[in-house]
C-alpha cells in the first residue's frame, strides 16, 4: 500500500514534468547560463525553509534475541513478529538548498519521531488436561526520536513554475529518547472458565537500548513556485544502512527483560512524506521576482 | 562533490561501528529458560562454567499435580547452555535419585553434585561432564545430603542421618571416599527432625544448610545440632564439636557465613523472620555463643528468614564482598563490601515485572558474575533463569 503510495507519487510527478515540458518548452539550464543577465541570475539560488510531514517505518531484524528460551520447543516460536509501515511518525524540517543550474545540495535537519510495532506470543498447556492452558501476547510499540542530519542532492526536470526533481542522498540520525509502550493481553483457559484479558499499556524509557544510525535517501518530489516563494511536496524512502540497537545494552532494561523481551538487532527504512515552504535568498532587485 | 563523498564515508564508519558484538552478548544476558507445559516447574540449585565458556546448571523438575492428589518430589535436571546462555540440552536423571544437595562443585574443571538413591536412602556422588552428561555415579553412603562444599581437591557433605538422628559431616575424596566425618546429634525426639524433613522433601520452609572450612583450618556446618540451627565448628576429629553458635530452633540462626582472611567471616542471619548482614564477624569458634548477640545491620527490605547466599570475586582490581538474597519485593539483590574493613560499597536490584528468588552465584572466567534464579513466567510458572552480569556492570555497582 505505502509503496504504491510512493510509485503513484513518482508518477504523479513525471507526469507533472512531462506536461510543464510539453505546455512551454524552456532551454535546459546549461543554455541558459549563456542567456540574459536575469537567467544567469536564475541559475543560482540558495533556499530556506520549513517542511513537515508523517514518516512510516519498517524494522528489518538483523540478528534475533529473545529472553525467553525455550527448552522443550523450537525457538523460532520466540521471534519477534514485525508489523511494517503501520505506524504514522511525523517530522519537521529546516531546509537550506543551494541551488545551481538543475543541481541542488540540500542540508536538511530533521526532528523526527518514528514508531514500529512487534509482537511476540507465548501459549502453556497443561500435559496433564489439556483444557487448561494459558495464551499471552506482548505487543510493543517503539517511539524513536532522533535528530536526522541529511545531505541530498537533487535534481530538477523543468525550469517551470511546477518543477519536479529526484533526491539522493544520505542520512546520519542521532538517537534523542526512546520509549516502549508493552501491552500484555490473552486468553487464561486455566482459571476456572475462559478470561480474555488486556492489561494497561506500561510505557518504559528505552533510549539506552538504542543508538546512532546512518542511511540512504532516495525520492523525488514537485517544487511549485508561488510568487516569490516555492512550495515543495516530496516522498523519499530512507534506507537503513546500520543497527539501531545498542548492542551493549540490549538486556540492560530490567523491566523489559523481567517480562522476557530483548532488542533485536534491527535496521529500519522509511517512508517519509514532507510539505513545506522555501525562500529564496538571493533577490535581484525589490521590482524583480527571484523566482519565473 | 568530493566533500559529500568524505561524509558519506564517514556516517559508514560511524554506523559500522555498531555492528553485533559477540562479545557483548557473551558478558552481558538475560535468559529464562520455558517450558510450554503449564503444569511443570523448574527448581535451579547452582550452576558453574564449563571450559567452553557456557554453562552447566543443576536443578530439580518437577511434575505439579493437577488434582492436588500427590506431591511430586522432581527429578534431578541438568542443562546446558552455551557461552551465550542460549539452551543446549538437558537431562533428567531417574527418579530413583531424589533431594540434590543444592551445590554443583567444580574442582580442577571437574564437576560433582550429591545426591541420595531413594533405593536404600545412601547418598551417591555423581560427577558431570562439561557436555552436562554424567559421566560416573560412585555412592558414598548417609542418607539426605543437605549441603556440599569444596575444600581444596576433596569435597564436604552434610547429610542427615535420618537412622540416628544425626547431622554428619564428611569429607569426601572425588572418587567417593569418605576420608573424614563425625556425627552430631540433632536432640532427642521427634521435634528437631521435622523441620528437616520439611526442608529435605521441600513441604516446608527451606534451611540455610552449608559445609564450609575456616581459613584457620576448622571444618564447619550450619545444621541442627542439640535442637537448634547453629554453626557448628569441629576438627572431624574430636567428638564433640570446638564450638557452636546456636540459633533458636528453626526460627533464629545463621544464614550463611563465608570465611574471610584473619579469622573473620562474612555472615548473615536470621531470626524470626527479620534478617541482618554482617560483613566483618568475629564469630568465636570454640565454646558456645549464640548468633542472636552478633547484632548486625538490618534489612528489613529482604523477604522474611530470606536466603542468602556470600561470595567473594574481583570487581575490577579491588576485591569485593557479595551478598546475594531475595527481596519483598520480589526481586533479587546484590550488595557489596569491601572485605578490608566491611564498609559498604553499593548495591544492586536485577529483575522486574516478573518474579525472581535467587539460586546462586558463580564468579566467571570473563571476571563478571553469572546470578541462577527461578523466575515466574507470566506470574505463575517457575522457570530457571541466568543473569550474566558484565564485570562493566559489577564495577558500576560494586567499584568505588
Amino acid at each position: 500500500m505505502i509503496r504504491s503510495l510512493l510509485a503513484l507519487s513518482f508518477i504523479v510527478i513525471a507526469l507533472a514534468a512531462s506536461a510543464q515540458n510539453n505546455g512551454k518548452r524552456k532551454a535546459p539550464p546549461s543554455m541558459k547560463s549563456k542567456g540574459t543577465p536575469q537567467e544567469k541570475f536564475l541559475n543560482k539560488q540558495f533556499w530556506l525553509g520549513f517542511k513537515a510531514g508523517v514518516n512510516l517505518t519498517e524494522a528489518t531484524p538483523v540478528t534475533r534475541y529473545s529472553v525467553i528460551t525455550p527448552t522443550n520447543y523450537d525457538v523460532s516460536k520466540t521471534d519477534k513478529s514485525y508489523k511494517s509501515f503501520n505506524k504514522i511518525g511525523s517530522h519537521a524540517t529546516l531546509e537550506v538548498t543551494f541551488y545551481y543550474k538543475g543541481f541542488s545540495i540540500s542540508a536538511q535537519p530533521t526532528y523526527r519521531t518514528s514508531k514500529f510495532v512487534y509482537s511476540n506470543e507465548y501459549a502453556w498447556t497443561n500435559t496433564e488436561t489439556s483444557t487448561q492452558k494459558l495464551e499471552l501476547k506482548f505487543d510493543q510499540e517503539q517511539q524513536l526520536n532522533y535528530a536526522d542530519l541529511p545531505l541530498i542532492v537533487k535534481y530538477e526536470f523543468t525550469q517551470n513554475k511546477l518543477r519536479p526533481y529526484v533526491q539522493i542522498g544520505a542520512y546520519y540520525s542521532v538517537l534523542l529518547n526512546a520509549t516502549k509502550s508493552v501491552t500484555v493481553s490473552g486468553t487464561d483457559n486455566a482459571s476456572g472458565g475462559t478470561n480474555a484479558f488486556k492489561n494497561e499499556a506500561t510505557v518504559v524509557g528505552a533510549k539506552d537500548l538504542f543508538t546512532n544510525n546512518w542511511g540512504l535517501i532516495g525520492g523525488v518530489g514537485l517544487n511549485y513556485n508561488l510568487g516569490n516563494v516555492r512550495l515543495v511536496f516530496d516522498a523519499s524512502y530512507h534506507k537503513g544502512m546500520s543497527n539501531i540497537a545498542n548492542v551493549n545494552n540490549r538486556y540492560s532494561n530490567d523491566r523489559l527483560s523481567g517480562i522476557g523481551d530483548a532488542q533485536d538487532d534491527l535496521k529500519t527504512n522509511n517512508i517519509v512524506f514532507s510539505l513545506g515552504v522555501l525562500f529564496p535568498l538571493r533577490f535581484l532587485s525589490n521590482n524583480y521576482k527571484s523566482l519565473d | 562533490m568530493k566533500k559529500i563523498g568524505i561524509l558519506l564515508l564517514f556516517a559508514a564508519a560511524i554506523g559500522c561501528s555498531n555492528d553485533a558484538d559477540p562479545e557483548a552478548d557473551k558478558s552481558f544476558f538475560t535468559k529464562f529458560y520455558d517450558d510450554s507445559n503449564f503444569n511443570v516447574a523448574y527448581t535451579p540449585l547452582d550452576a558453574v562454567q564449563t571450559s567452553s565458556g557456557g554453562y552447566l546448571v543443576l536443578g530439580l523438575k518437577r511434575i505439579i499435580d493437577s488434582d492436588g492428589s500427590s506431591i511430586d518430589p522432581g527429578v534431578i535436571y541438568i542443562m546446558r547452555t552455551d557461552e551465550f546462555g542460549a539452551f543446549v540440552s538437558d537431562i533428567e536423571l531417574d527418579e530413583t535419585f531424589v533431594t540434590p544437595a543444592p551445590a554443583f562443585l567444580d574442582v580442577n574443571g571437574h564437576f560433582y553434585f550429591f545426591a541420595m538413591d531413594s533405593n536404600g536412602l545412601s547418598t551417591q556422588l555423581f560427577e558431570v561432564d562439561e557436555n552436562g552428561q554424567v559421566a560416573q555415579q560412585l555412592n558414598v553412603g548417609g542418607s539426605y545430603p543437605l549441603a556440599a562444599g569444596i575444600d581444596g581437591t576433596s569435597l564436604l557433605l552434610l547429610n542427615y542421618d535420618v537412622g540416628n538422628k544425626m547431622t554428619q559431616m564428611s569429607v569426601v575424596s572425588t572418587d567417593g571416599h569418605i576420608q573424614k566425618s563425625k556425627e552430631f546429634t540433632i536432640g532427642a525426639g521427634d521435634g528437631p527432625e521435622e523441620p528437616i524433613m520439611n526442608h529435605i522433601l521441600r513441604t516446608g520452609r527451606l534451611l540455610p544448610f552449608q559445609v564450609g572450612k575456616t581459613t584457620g583450618g576448622l571444618y564447619f556446618f550450619n545444621g541442627f545440632y542439640n535442637y537448634t540451627l547453629s554453626i557448628v565448628f569441629t576438627d572431624l576429629s574430636a567428638d564433640n564439636p570446638q564450638g557452636v553458635i546456636q540459633g533458636n530452633q528453626e526460627d533464629g540462626g545463621m544464614s550463611q557465613v563465608f570465611p574471610l582472611s584473619g579469622g573473620k567471616f562474612a555472615a548473615a542471619r536470621f531470626n524470626y523472620g527479620d534478617n541482618y548482614f554482617l560483613p566483618q564477624a568475629a564469630l568465636t569458634q570454640s565454646g558456645v555463643t549464640s548468633c542472636a548477640d552478633l547484632g548486625g545491620n538490618p534489612f528489613p527490605e529482604l523477604s522474611p528468614n530470606a536466603p542468602v547466599t556470600i561470595i567473594t570475586t574481583s570487581v575490577g582490581s579491588t576485591d569485593r564482598i557479595i551478598y546475594g538474597s531475595n527481596t519483598r519485593g520480589k526481586q533479587i539483590a546484590l550488595f557489596g563490601y569491601n572485605p578490608a574493613d566491611g564498609t559498604f560499597i553499593g548495591s544492586k536490584y536485577i529483575g522486574f515485572s516478573n518474579s525472581f528468588e535467587l539460586a546462586s552465584l558463580t564468579p566467571t572466567s570473563d571476571k563478571g558474575l553469572l546470578v541462577l534464579g527461578t523466575t515466574y513466567i507470566a506470574g505463575r510458572f517457575p522457570r530457571i533463569c541466568l543473569f550474566k552480569l558484565s564485570a562493566e556492570s559489577l564495577g558500576d555497582s560494586f567499584q568505588q
